[in-house]
């Protein structure tokens, strides 16, 4: 129960593409590095390695993500990285972190460990997760993320369900099925709220495609194999609702306009037994939030946003970010991320001269400029669209936690347009996920009282604050701890209670 | 220990509504109350329903600092903070006046939401006062003989009916007193329940409206005046009331009043929710801890341990320190919460009077200026908020005490400019 404090150089917190290697690049220059991840796996959602328990017998058969993230924790390791799982970071104050290990499954029980880690630079690489989107019916058993699906099927090799919908948008939404089919699921209906590729689209994709052919080679991957697999897949349409008694039971979908709004009269229902949603991902960014990193909003890399510079240093001194977590870009971004921020970090404490940092450096900068020419090309298509935080009905639940519908948070916003206040007036946000899965939600909620439909920018050109005025809502208040961690891991009898209030 | 009906429960949220806190500032009106805390507001709503003309400027949000960052527990036994670490005895004057005003305000809670014909959360469901040490159990002992001469009704437990009456505490506690008035409210939902009720009887209560500077004014007859001048506008008043809890004595020095006040950050540890297993509220007589399951199911561990100061608007931050040594405290009387997560921390603030007593009167050297301020104001608050407002309305069925003068003691008043 007493806490422990170790230091190190480089603290990396995030075991996927980006942290693992910054981790390499901090380690291969001499300095003392640890990463630390929440999960029992690394490699991150992407390239995320099997559970515990599980041994992979033909690497071949899990495929290129699964060879690709071993690649990526075999070459940390080999740097000399301490890689610790199922450790997460529940606070930080610029770069002093506290760490929680949970206690090993199976083993003795146990509340886990609490230690302090005070590093000279922090990497943090917290990634993202699914895009919190609230329609009736999100609640019932059998509606699940995409990144949940996935983490099941990679971690657990569990399959979600005999009769998947899956629903969506996004460069990485045509992949979710395909994995779906490659895992064997019966995928019998893929939804995509962006338009079909129509030759402007895949013009400029083409012009933007140099340096980038893999992913164009990915994108058609795809959709060949949803076609071969006669999955049925049908643009500018999404999930409006879910139906069922005590479980997902039929999916009832619609066309869409250009800002994902319903069109009247376009319903369709199917009966299916599992529901996937997948609109994009958002930073998780607690860990930023805390730290004090300044952000900016963009609804297409996520909405908040860290703000980096050229060697990934956010604006407090001793800290650094990549992958996902400064803006949803893809794995193949978050590994050149990741070896910015090693080398600026390994710069920063001397390990690498400045000039030969820059050399080490050009490679990723060169794919990064290229992807980043790409993305932009790919907004055109798969830009979000404000109908999408519009599904909600009175009695739909928004904040699941603590149960709490949007008729209760319309008394509430009735009163006040601070999300702190929502939150304390209502109890949304208060619960397990910390409000992960309903901020965004009543930010927008938020937004379209403080400027309705313009706010949301329906008109115009489509593509500035597209998801709206939510940009202009203050979260509310970061706090640790970044996850819940029990009373019996915090507690520290060595600490001196202060005893009476009268002042010496 | 059993829990009684909760009759507020079931009734809509009562807020006011976002056109009437934005609503315009009037140019005059007869009371001008700074602050849209607890006491802010429930002066409010106490001088507005007798038909008193009252504005209510608040800089932020309402109910946003210690009003609505405190855990929400009624204090009415004599407790720690209310200790001055010398024997009961020498500070038996005070705690007997304290112990009379709290078991006043353990009536008034009672009424509350009647009252206010909303849900607060209130919860009179019992409270445990523990102690560790035989020490301790002696200041338990000490302290119930002052709360029983000021009819505040307090059982003693020794350590063995301890353990039978409540079985989920360690079980070397050393005993207890019991009060079964005390318990919870919800600190979210009292002060924007007065403020939607005052707003009601008449009142304006405008949040976003800080004060910049009070000037000072004499009208034809010779009478104060006040010119309060906000960033949503100036208003000028008959009297002023300063309800602003932690930044009162920051408010008083715009007016060359000097008062002991001082605010320290405060911690929080909330918990996911377990089966209902706590009853009562527990608080510790020798260490900072208050303990309670709400009716959602959560642990809320509070007690006063400090949060770190930081600059607007995150205001304070937390101190790992502090959870730390809250949970090590909660832990020691109650260890089967070993495995319960804590899923949320809050901080907020707590205000200190020097003399640990409250701020509750009209200044003599500045008349029409008056002070509301409570330590553990969110047990005292709405009282004591009642209790001026009949003082300011000659309605009061008894006189303040004078112990709470604003100029109770010379030192407590500074050199008015004139």
């Amino acid at each position: 129960m007493s806490s422990r404090t170790q230091s190190c150089a480089v603290l990396v917190v995030g075991g996927g593409p980006a942290g693992l290697s910054a981790a390499a690049t901090a380690a291969a220059h001499g300095l003392s590095t640890l990463l630390v991840d929440e999960r029992p796996s690394l490699g991150g959602q992407i390239h995320r390695q099997p559970g515990p328990g599980f041994r992979v017998t033909d690497a071949r058969r899990l495929g290129r993500d699964y060879r690709r993230g071993l690649e990526l924790v075999e070459e940390a390791a080999r740097a000399g990285a301490g890689l610790r799982t199922q450790t997460g970071v529940v606070a930080l104050r610029s770069s002093h972190a506290v760490c929680f290990e949970e206690p090993a499954a199976g083993g003795g029980g146990g509340s886990g460990e609490i230690f302090e880690v005070k590093a000279e630079q922090v990497v943090l690489a917290p990634g993202a997760h699914d895009r919190p989107v609230a329609f009736p019916g999100w609640t019932l058993p059998g509606v699940l993320t995409a990144g949940g699906a996935q983490a099941l099927l990679k971690a657990s090799r569990v399959v979600p369900g005999n009769r998947v919908a899956f629903a969506g948008s996004g460069p990485l939404a045509l992949a979710f099925p395909a994995q779906l089919r490659h895992y064997g699921v019966n995928v019998v209906l893929a939804l995509e709220a962006g338009p079909g590729p129509g030759l402007r689209q895949v013009a400029s994709l083409v012009a933007a495609g140099h340096g980038n052919e893999s992913l164009l080679a990915d994108g058609l991957r795809y959709r060949v194999q949803l076609a071969r697999w006669h999955v049925p897949l049908r643009y500018r349409r999404i999930v409006v609702r879910a139906e069922g008694d005590g479980r997902v039971e039929a999916v009832v979908h619609a066309a869409v306009d250009s800002s994902w709004n319903p069109v009247p009269g376009s319903e369709e229902t199917l009966a299916v037994d599992t529901l996937c949603v997948g609109y994009g991902f958002v930073p998780s960014n607690e860990l930023f939030r805390l730290a004090g990193c300044a952000q900016r909003y963009d609804e297409d890399l996520g909405g908040p946003i860290v703000e980096v510079d050229e060697w990934q240093r956010t604006s407090v001194p001793g800290v650094l970010a990549a992958g996902d977590g400064t803006g949803v870009r893809g794995a193949p971004v978050a590994v050149d991320q990741g070896v910015l921020a090693g080398l600026g970090a390994a710069a920063a404490l001397g390990a690498v001269s400045p000039s030969t940092a820059e050399g080490l450096a050009a490679p990723a900068r060169r794919r990064l400029a290229a992807k980043e020419r790409f993305r932009k090309a790919l907004l055109s298509m798969y830009a979000v669209g404000p109908g999408v935080y519009r599904l909600t009905t009175p009695g739909t639940v928004i904040c699941r936690c603590e149960e709490v519908t949007r008729r209760h948070l319309d008394e509430a916003l009735a009163s006040t347009a601070d999300l702190n206040v929502v939150k304390s007036y209502t109890r949304a946000g208060m619960g397990l996920c910390q409000g992960r899965n309903c901020q965004r939600q009543i930010a927008a909620l938020v937004a379209e009282r403080a400027g309705g439909a313009g706010a949301g920018g329906d008109g115009g050109d489509g593509r500035t604050g597209r998801a709206g005025g939510i940009a202009a809502v203050e979260p509310t208040t970061a706090r640790p701890p970044v996850r819940p961690v029990p009373l019996g891991a915090i507690a520290d009898d060595s600490i001196r209670d202060e005893g009476l209030f009268v002042r010496d | 220990m059993t829990e009684p009906a909760r009759h507020g429960v079931g009734r809509p949220l009562l807020l006011p509504s976002a056109a009437d806190l934005a609503a315009p500032l009037p140019s005059e009106s007869d009371v001008v109350i700074v602050g849209g805390g607890l006491a802010g507001c429930a002066v409010a709503y106490y001088l507005a329903k007798s038909g008193v003309e009252v504005a209510v400027v608040e800089r932020g949000e309402l109910n946003r600092e210690a009003s609505g960052t405190n855990a929400g527990s009624f204090h009415f036994q004599i407790a720690i903070h209310q200790l001055s670490g010398a024997s009961t005895s020498e500070d038996r004057a005070r705690l007997l006046l304290d112990a009379r005003l709290h078991a006043a305000a353990a009536e008034h809670w009672y009424e509350l939401e009647d009252e206010l014909g909303c849900d607060l959360g209130v919860h009179q469901t019992g409270g445990l006062m523990l102690a560790e040490t035989p020490e301790q159990a002696q200041v338990l002992r000490d302290k119930q003989v002052i709360e029983h001469e000021a009819g505040l009704e307090t059982e003693l437990l020794s350590a063995a009916e301890l353990r039978a009456g409540a079985p989920y505490l360690a079980e070397d506690l050393a005993g207890a007193t019991y009060c079964d008035r005390e318990g919870h409210a919800n600190p979210l939902l009292a002060a924007p329940a007065f403020a939607a009720r005052a707003i009601e009887a008449g009142a304006v209560v405008r949040t976003h409206a800080g004060v910049e500077s009070v000037h000072h004014l004499k009208d034809a007859g010779g009478a104060a005046r006040f010119a309060v001048r906000t960033s949503a506008g100036t208003i000028r008043a008959a009297r002023l009331v300063n309800a602003a809890g932690a930044w009162a004595a920051e408010l008083a020095a715009m007016s060359g009043l000097a008062l002991p006040v001082r605010s320290e950050g405060l911690h929080v540890n909330v918990t996911e929710p377990r089966e209902h297993v706590l009853t009562p509220m527990l608080q510790h007589i020798g260490r900072r801890l208050t303990l309670k399951q709400a009716a959602n199911g959560t642990f809320i561990i509070g007690g006063g341990w400090p949060a770190r100061p930081e600059a607007p608007p995150a205001r304070y931050s937390v101190r790992w320190d502090s959870a730390a040594g809250n949970a090590a405290v909660a832990l020691r009387v109650m260890p089967m919460l070993a495995d319960v997560r804590v899923t949320h921390m809050w901080t907020g603030v707590m205000t200190f009077v020097d003399d640990l007593t409250p701020i509750i009167g009209e200044f003599e050297r500045l008349p029409g200026y008056f002070m509301c301020l409570a330590t553990t104001g969110f047990t005292l608050g709405p009282l004591v908020a009642r209790s001026l407002a009949e003082a300011m309305t000659g309605k009061g069925p008894v006189a303040l005490p004078a112990a709470y003068a604003p100029e109770r003691v010379p030192s407590l008043s500074g050199s008015h400019p004139g």
